[in-house]
């Protein structure tokens, strides 16, 4: 399967639409996987997935093939998801919220918490969840899914999202004490 | 006293951002008290559930959709391309640059090569894909540094173009400008194999601005100021230069 990718790859590289077809077809699903995860929305994953094609497509003859096709091809999706988002929110969002601002988001999503009758069913929880997700910061999210869901290291994560490790580290762990308020009564 | 907090339970849930003995440590305090089993089951419990959650899947026409949309944009811009001669145009200028402009370029693929040639040679055996991984973000540091300073030295050539009529001037800063050129391709080629498309993207933006100002029109060679200075009033490349080299900086001092 490698040694035929690369071979579609190099032919895609010099103008082979079909093989470029074959590439789309290989990674589209989890390419619109990861950018749904951090779009929170699945338009706007399919726009982003669409873009990362675009923007493979126009740097393939960069590609040197010292990382897999896939990590290359993942690298500029999240890139893409996170471009869709900025222009869905109309201004650059993706900057870490630290400090107070971390603080407030924290209290913000405390006092949002539901009540414990909410939680008996798994739906509502599941709900919860979902909830929780939405109501993350585009880098909290991003970095969650790519550590969680993805199975990215911090090193790989800080790389993509041009962070420290450290500040990766933060914003994984508020994503995570959002999700588990979810799940907790407050107090 | 335990010391050990949710987040390091969170790192060791992933077994990531720990070294050995602080996983060791954390595994015998798991062992020991039953309030930290109890707190890392809530959190895996948290965990469980963000598993548990519908895998985003797109519709069966998902595949077939994306290509419609896809295929014409692509064959547009490789039959544009096709038209333009514009690689040609460069390819002679690149012919036609001189021993101290390649000199410097050189040095510049020194410089690259130095940074990822260190994630290269971790390639040469089968490695961790942590060590990869680390490999591949110190690649990404060398080159966000050196961009951005290739960007403050673009800035710079920019605003002497645009602002300044002494004749030496101008023309130290033609020189300049000619050997910003080859750095900017080199730049732009190591964005785009890092998977960095959008930054990719702007520095190929730059060449052709950095090649008009290298090689400026011989019936006005003092005066290229004006049209310049109309280019910048009419699109904003100065402010994404200084935004984008602000942004780098910005993401290289987050990473010390």
């Amino acid at each position: 399967m490698a040694n035929e990718e690369a071979r579609w790859v190099a032919q895609a590289s010099e103008g082979d639409a079909a093989a470029f077809r074959r590439l789309v077809d290989s990674h589209a699903s989890a390419l619109f996987r990861v950018c749904a995860r951090i779009t929170n929305d699945k338009a706007l994953a399919e726009d982003a997935v669409q873009e990362a094609f675009f923007n493979a497509y126009r740097h393939l003859r960069d590609f040197d093939g010292r990382a897999a096709f896939s990590t290359w091809l993942h690298r500029i999706a999240v890139n893409a998801a996170l471009e869709q988002v900025r222009k869905r929110s109309g201004r650059g969002e993706t900057e870490l919220p630290e400090g107070e601002e971390a603080d407030d988001l924290l209290a913000t999503s405390v006092e949002a918490i539901p009540g414990p009758d909410r939680r008996a069913q798994s739906a509502e929880i599941r709900r919860d969840i979902e909830t929780e997700l939405a109501r993350m910061s585009t880098i909290e999210r991003t970095a969650f899914v790519l550590r969680h869901h993805e199975g990215q290291s911090l090193e790989e994560i800080s790389a993509v999202l041009s962070l420290s490790v450290n500040a990766s580290k933060q914003a994984i762990f508020r994503a995570v004490r959002k999700l588990r308020g979810a799940l907790e009564p407050v107090g | 006293m335990n010391t050990i907090r949710d987040d390091d339970l969170i790192l060791y849930h992933y077994r990531d951002g720990l070294d050995d003995k602080r996983i060791v440590e954390i595994e015998d305090a798991l062992f020991a008290s039953a309030d930290l089993r109890e707190r890392y089951a809530s959190i895996e419990h948290a965990l469980a559930l963000a598993d548990a959650l519908p895998t985003p899947v797109p519709d069966a026409d998902f595949n077939a959709r994306l290509w419609r949309q896809l295929e014409p944009r692509l064959f547009a811009k490789t039959n544009a391309a096709k038209r333009t001669s514009l690689r040609d145009s460069l390819q002679a200028l690149h012919a036609w640059l001189s021993p101290p402009r390649l000199a410097f370029a050189a040095a510049c693929v020194l410089a690259l090569a130095l940074g990822i040639g260190f994630y290269a040679g971790r390639q040469s055996a089968p490695v961790p894909a942590i060590a990869q991984s680390a490999a591949d973000a110190a690649a990404v540091r060398v080159l966000d540094a050196y961009v951005a300073e290739h960007l403050r030295a673009t800035e710079g050539v920019l605003l002497t173009a645009s602002n300044s009529d002494s004749a030496d001037l101008l023309d130290g800063n033609r020189q300049l400008a000619a050997s910003l050129v080859e750095a900017n391709r080199l730049y732009a080629l190591a964005a785009a194999r890092a998977g960095n498309t959008a930054l990719a993207d702007f520095l190929r933006q730059l060449e052709p601005v950095l090649i008009s100002l290298a090689n400026p029109s011989q019936s006005a060679p003092v005066q290229p100021s004006e049209g310049l200075r109309d280019y910048l009033r009419t699109t904003d490349l100065l402010f994404q230069v200084r935004a984008t080299q602000a942004r780098l900086d910005r993401g290289g001092e987050r990473r010390t």
